[in-house]
């Protein structure tokens, strides 16, 4: 582990050289595009690379969220925007690497000094944190601040939209309800604090991982004596270089340099705006029109044009050059339940993998633009481990193998097809018209879908994600998606092939996969302390599961997203799959 | 005089009553009817990554294991005396009226609500003056000439404005006048009129021709049927008789007694609208109580959708009592009934 | 005798002339040939006819003019903009043009959505005027504190905020619910919703025209000869409303129109893919720069609306001797 955490450090030194060499190597105009840099406007210039480097400092970045930001307080947010965003006003213990290209997937010390180091198997791990490092009133950052703030993010009364990791994986004391309910409780046995400087958290069991728990915002320091409980959002104490000068919730919030950030304890971020404002609730087509125009720099949310732009964007060669399209970190599936007949017998269910029309799905979800790439696998290409394969090829225009399909069928005793209820998501358009684009492309081989829609509110724990009501109500195949929190094969997989995760009452986003070997496979991988060794191991887990023909991938999403006309630095961050909004710099 | 006044306050109290507790028994019963439980109701403020135990625990905090009756009563009185809301590391003290805190948002209501009243204020006032404008004139207008090329035409228009859904000629206006020729504001850039009048002007300008075209459709109608009504009674031949001028006779006399029912009309379309410009509001995404009420809908918030829904049936509610007392003021029959 | 209607009362002529009888001419004739000289309200009449056999033989006009409205066409659709190739996608096979997105026929759909309006409409009018008449008579009838009551009573249903209080109610109710699903689920409860609170519309026209009528010799007459209540209600009044519930019945449908339109393009009416011309428009908004799409379920709509408006308008003048055009 420590030889991987030197290797991290130099190679995100060497990358942090490079990068601000090239920024101050000038401009690249000849050809638009060398190495690392991009300067020529053109369609997905700021993929890979960063587009319109340079240094300098000044103006303010303005961004729009077509509804509400989900929350400002760090111990709660849950959306990968918001996380990105982040890393602004608030430095976690990790963080993801602010570089373009797949090294933006890797985790690199904030907050601490080094990356976490394990001992007892990977079930204590220690982190060191810099000194010096102040919050915006001046107060020096201690241990016991971020051990502070982990708690407070356990109190789901309080907070219960926020993700469940460190409740899930910290040794806490039985009935342990947070810090504002369980007032004076010794936490030692999750969480210590040495000295002011060092924290160390102590797990019920080894996970090779934590490494991105410990990138998460709830590792984002929180002061105890401002700390308010759910008005916290209101004013967040900043630990970044940026602090929140205005905050209408709801309607917009500003931020402005923190005087207290030294940047000699940050090598990640060059703070180059004076300011950031953003606005909330604002029309997603009008703020698709005014980053056309350059009126608007940023949709902070980062999930791509609406509709109607869509179709300007593409037909105008001039505004398509303005625009990106990265893939993300997010597959949609469906899922085929093999606790219904006939789905019990595997050769039913790969008849549905090879009738399904690959290119109608991906219709259904925008087309290969604004929809996504054509899923093969189960994990998407960005995942570390990810192996390219095609256990059910379909057919040279994607629309499926109606032949092989027809095969499947007689081998499971169906030759005439069979019947079987799908279900969706009401209010979800794409997933309705990827449920009407799979009943006509089943019928082709005689299985007839009767399609059921299902409020999203409840879609997991009444009806797609109670095990009960699938077998009840024969709902043989049920839409699915799945982003992984971060981007990680355990991220990914954990919650959609662990038949662990299934309970009767409900609940889970898997419904169908239930195979006690990759139980173990995933057992194996999670305890793994190296990090090679442990990504090697997600691509055999993806190929057992298709094996198994209990998950039908659609695609890998894809965003259409207007590129900011007056901005510099800008790339596509690999860990947010969006725009890295740290590195940001008004040209 | 006086009696009646009470009477009429004391019914408006109750009617704002019965409509609270109607929307309460809508989104707390029927759930409950149909077979929700307290954990089904919760788990649409949780997140993704909710337990069971989280989602009992929302439960019990957002009070829906007590009864219906206990929780409504706990909602009225948190509106006369106020509430405090536990934040986990402190408690804060909503003043009344206090209607409760979103269960998404966890903003208390109360400030929602007088943020976006302005909004619909500004475009109902603006389209009133516009319709009762052009209705009331093209009305009389269209009395005085019956049966002309003009009277037809002007009905025609009018017939066909009643008919057109409010919210396609909407849609319509924004693609044709917004997006197509540049004229007027695309949706969603409502700016407040202390921070901008000119941009307030600007956004709000489509959204009240389009609402006006509506109302002033059916105005027009119903002046030209109330002239004609009040053209052809006797007094209004004996006016004449006695040898007043035909404008005196019109204006004076005709246009007066017809008008009175209209306004009566006005005061209840208007209270309607400052509860509901619902569609209005949708289409133009103008961030007003109309559209603050698809939205709480839309996410079952609960409290929101309460507030919204008695802030609107109060406007409707006084608005027919406005009504009322002008008309008992007026006609001094209707005191004794 | 009892003169009712079509009582014929010949009068003797001389035969030699040639003169025919007579016929003496009830309400009902008068009313009917003084709408039938109403060109423009006989044309609404017509209009409407046609829509209501649209309505009726949908499947078959579909099956002959279109393509089934939940079937997609993507192979019709540029998969990169999602708008259909060539701008409408207008052609013989689909005369209103398809879809963006998903490619389904415009015109099934927009016959499909005029079964679901005229049904709704037409049903939850019937509600509205049941309750209504039978609460408006009596009120009017008998006074007093039964008046009292129902008045107060329509008072607290014209007082609820009606457009946001129906969304309430129907984005609250789940897809199944009281023994029904789907479909048939959404159709009745739009079908009570609207109903309901449309009631005291009528309620108040027949309160008012029952209390002019309680006044009149017929009713005097009738009770004095013995005749009890429910007799006088029934033989009696009820005749003489038919009239006036009639035309306010046809003015309030095209109301019920645009209330279910309004809320199915709110997302809380029918439920999608059932197509419903409000329903249609709402993902119209999506796509607002695709000019067919919102054109034709709206135009259907204003259609439709003016048609019933035209002939209630007709039918309300042929009925009111005053005769205000």
């Amino acid at each position: 582990m420590i030889r991987t955490s030197k290797v991290l450090v130099a190679g995100t030194a060497a990358l942090a050289l490079s990068l601000s060499a090239a920024a101050c190597g000038g401009k690249d105009d000849s050809n638009g595009s060398t190495g690392t840099t991009a300067t020529k406007a053109e369609f997905n210039a700021a993929l890979t690379k960063v587009f319109n480097p340079s240094d300098k400092k000044g103006g303010t970045i303005k961004l729009a969220n077509a509804g509400d930001w989900d929350t400002l307080d760090p111990g709660e947010t849950y959306y990968g925007y918001s996380w990105n965003f982040l890393r602004l006003y608030g430095r976690g213990l990790l963080m993801f690497k602010p570089t373009p290209g797949a090294e933006g997937n890797t985790v690199t010390p904030d907050l601490a000094e080094g990356v976490g180091v394990p001992s007892d198997g990977g079930k204590t791990w220690t982190y060191k944190i810099r000194k010096g490092i102040k919050f915006e009133d001046g107060t020096v950052i201690k241990a016991a601040d971020v051990k502070y703030a982990v708690l407070r993010s356990i109190d789901k009364e309080t907070f219960p939209n926020g993700p469940a990791y460190f409740e899930g994986f910290l040794n806490l004391p039985a009935g342990y309800k947070g810090p504002y309910k369980s007032k004076g409780v010794n936490t030692d046995s999750a969480i210590t604090t040495p000295d002011d400087n060092t924290i160390v958290f102590h797990l019920k069991s080894a996970f090779g991982g934590f490494d991105y728990l410990a990138a998460l915002p709830q590792t984002v320091p929180v002061p105890a004596a401002k700390d308010t409980g759910a008005k916290y959002k209101e004013h967040v104490v900043s630990s970044g270089p940026y602090m929140f000068d205005q905050n209408n919730l709801g309607k917009n919030f500003t931020l402005k340099r923190n005087p207290n950030w030294d940047q000699a304890t940050d090598s990640n971020r060059k703070a180059l705006p004076d300011g950031y404002e953003v606005a909330l609730n604002v029309n997603a087509d009008d703020i698709d029109n005014r980053l056309l125009s350059g009126d608007l720099d940023v949709d902070v949310v980062g999930t791509g044009v609406q509709p109607a732009a869509l179709g300007r964007v593409v037909g105008d060669p001039a505004l398509k050059a303005q625009t990106d399209n990265p893939v993300l970190a997010r597959l949609w599936y469906t899922s085929i339940n093999p606790t219904v007949a006939p789905l019990d017998k595997i050769d039913c269910r790969k008849a549905i993998e090879y009738a399904a029309d690959k290119t109608g799905y991906q219709t259904a979800y925008g087309g290969p633009l604004a929809g996504g790439d054509i899923a093969t696998t189960i994990l998407p290409p960005m995942i570390p481990g990810y192996q390219k394969f095609d256990l059910y090829p379909a057919g040279a225009d994607g629309t499926g193998d109606v032949a092989k399909a027809k095969e499947a069928l007689a081998a499971c005793g169906q030759p005439n097809g069979f019947e079987t209820n799908m279900g969706y998501r009401a209010e979800r358009p794409k997933e309705k018209a990827t449920a009407e684009s799979l009943q006509q492309s089943l019928a082709r081989v005689g299985i007839k879908l009767t399609l059921k829609p299902y409020p999203q509110g409840d879609y997991f724990s009444q009806y797609a994600g109670n095990p009960p009501y699938v077998k009840a109500n024969k709902l043989g195949l049920v839409t699915n998606g799945w982003g992984a929190d971060w981007n990680d094969g355990f991220g990914f997989l954990s919650q959609i092939v662990d038949s662990r995760v299934i309970r009767e009452t409900g609940g889970s986003s898997n419904t169908s996969v239930r195979i006690p070997e990759v139980d173990k496979m995933l057992d194996t991988a999670v305890a793994e302390t190296d990090q090679a060794k442990r990504d090697a191991q997600w691509g055999p887990i993806d190929k057992r599961v298709m094996e198994e023909a209990v998950i039908l991938p659609g695609v890998y999403a894809k965003s259409l997203i207007v590129r900011p006309k007056r901005l510099s630095n800008v790339f596509i961050s690999e860990a947010y799959n969006m725009y890295d909004y740290l590195s940001l710099g008004v040209a | 005089m006086f009696t009646y006044i009470i009477r009429r306050l004391l019914a408006a109290v109750l009617l704002l009553f019965i409509v609270s507790a109607a929307t309460f028994a809508i989104f707390f019963l029927i759930p409950r009817l149909v077979g929700s439980t307290p954990e089904t109701l919760a788990t649409r403020y949780v997140g993704r990554a909710a337990t069971p135990e989280t989602v009992n625990l929302i439960a019990h905090r957002l009070g829906f294991y007590d009864p219906v009756w206990l929780q409504y009563g706990r909602w009225i009185k948190g509106i006369f005396v106020g509430a405090d809301y536990s934040f986990g590391a402190g408690v804060e003290h909503c003043p009344a009226p206090c209607f409760g805190y979103s269960f998404v948002t966890h903003q208390p209501v109360w400030p929602e609500l007088l943020d976006r009243l302005p909004v619909t204020l500004s475009l109902a006032i603006g389209a009133s003056i516009l319709w009762l404008t052009f209705g009331l004139s093209t009305g009389v207008v269209s009395a005085l000439r019956r049966g002309s090329v003009l009277d037809r035409t002007a009905m025609s228009f009018s017939l066909a404005g009643v008919s057109l859904p409010i919210f396609f000629t909407g849609m319509v206006a924004l693609l044709l006048f917004s997006y197509k020729l540049g004229w007027t504001a695309p949706g969603g850039t409502y700016t407040p009129f202390t921070e901008d009048p000119g941009q307030w002007f600007y956004a709000l300008l489509l959204p009240w021709l389009v609402l006006a075209l509506q109302f002033s459709a059916q105005y027009a109608r119903l002046t030209r049927a109330g002239m004609l009504d009040t053209m052809s009674e006797d007094y209004i031949r004996t006016a004449r008789a006695k040898g007043l001028r035909e404008r005196d006779v019109d204006i004076k006399h005709g246009l007066r007694a017809a008008l009175t029912p209209i306004l009566t009309i006005f005061g209840l379309d208007f209270g309607l609208l400052l509860g509901g410009a619902v569609l209005t509001e949708q289409v133009f995404s103008l961030p007003g109580l109309g559209k603050y009420a698809v939205d709480a809908i839309t996410t079952n918030d609960l409290p929101k959708v309460l507030g919204v829904t008695l802030m609107a049936a109060f406007f409707v509610v006084i608005a027919n009592l406005v009504v009322d007392l002008l008309y008992a003021v007026v006609d001094p029959r209707v005191r004794v009934g | 005798m009892v003169v009712g209607p079509g009582t014929q009362v010949p009068i003797a002529l001389d035969p030699a002339e040639g003169a025919k009888s007579i016929e003496g001419r009830s309400l009902g004739r008068i009313a009917w040939t003084r709408l039938k000289r109403d060109r423009v309200a006989m044309g609404g009449g017509y209009v409407v006819i046609f829509l209501i056999l649209v309505a009726v033989f949908a499947p078959l006009i579909v099956d002959v003019l279109g393509s089934p409205p939940n079937e997609f066409h993507q192979k019709l659709i540029d998969t990169s903009t999602l708008a259909p190739i060539g701008g409408t996608g207008i052609s013989a096979d689909h005369l209103f043009g398809v879809e963006p997105q998903n490619g389904r026929d415009i015109f099934s759909r927009v016959v499909y959505g005029a079964r679901i309006s005229l049904l709704i409409a037409f049903l939850a009018t019937l509600l509205s005027v049941v309750i209504g008449s039978t609460l408006g008579v009596i009120a009017g009838y008998f006074g007093g504190w039964v008046d009292a009551f129902i008045s107060r009573a329509m008072d607290v249903f014209l007082a609820f905020p009606l457009l946001v209080f129906s969304i309430a109610l129907a984005g609250v109710i789940p897809d199944t619910a009281f023994g029904l699903s789907g479909d048939s689920m959404r159709i009745a409860l739009l079908i009570f919703i609207i109903g309901f609170f449309s009631w005291p519309y009528i309620g108040r026209i027949v309160r008012g025209q029952t209390l002019s009528l309680r006044e009149r010799e017929f009713v005097d007459a009738a009770r004095s000869l013995g005749a009890r209540s429910p007799h006088i209600i029934f033989k009696e009044m009820l005749p003489n409303l038919v009239g006036p519930i009639l035309v306010y019945a046809t003015l309030l449908i095209p109301t019920n129109i645009l209330f279910e339109a309004s809320l199915s393009f709110l997302g809380v009416g029918i439920r999608p893919p059932t197509a419903s011309w409000g329903g249609m428009l709402s993902e119209a908004a999506k796509f607002y720069t695709i000019w067919h799409f919102m054109f034709f379920p709206g135009i259907a709509i204003f259609i439709t609306v003016l048609a019933f408006n035209l002939f209630g308008d007709g039918l309300r003048d042929a009925l009111d001797p005053k005769g205000k055009r």
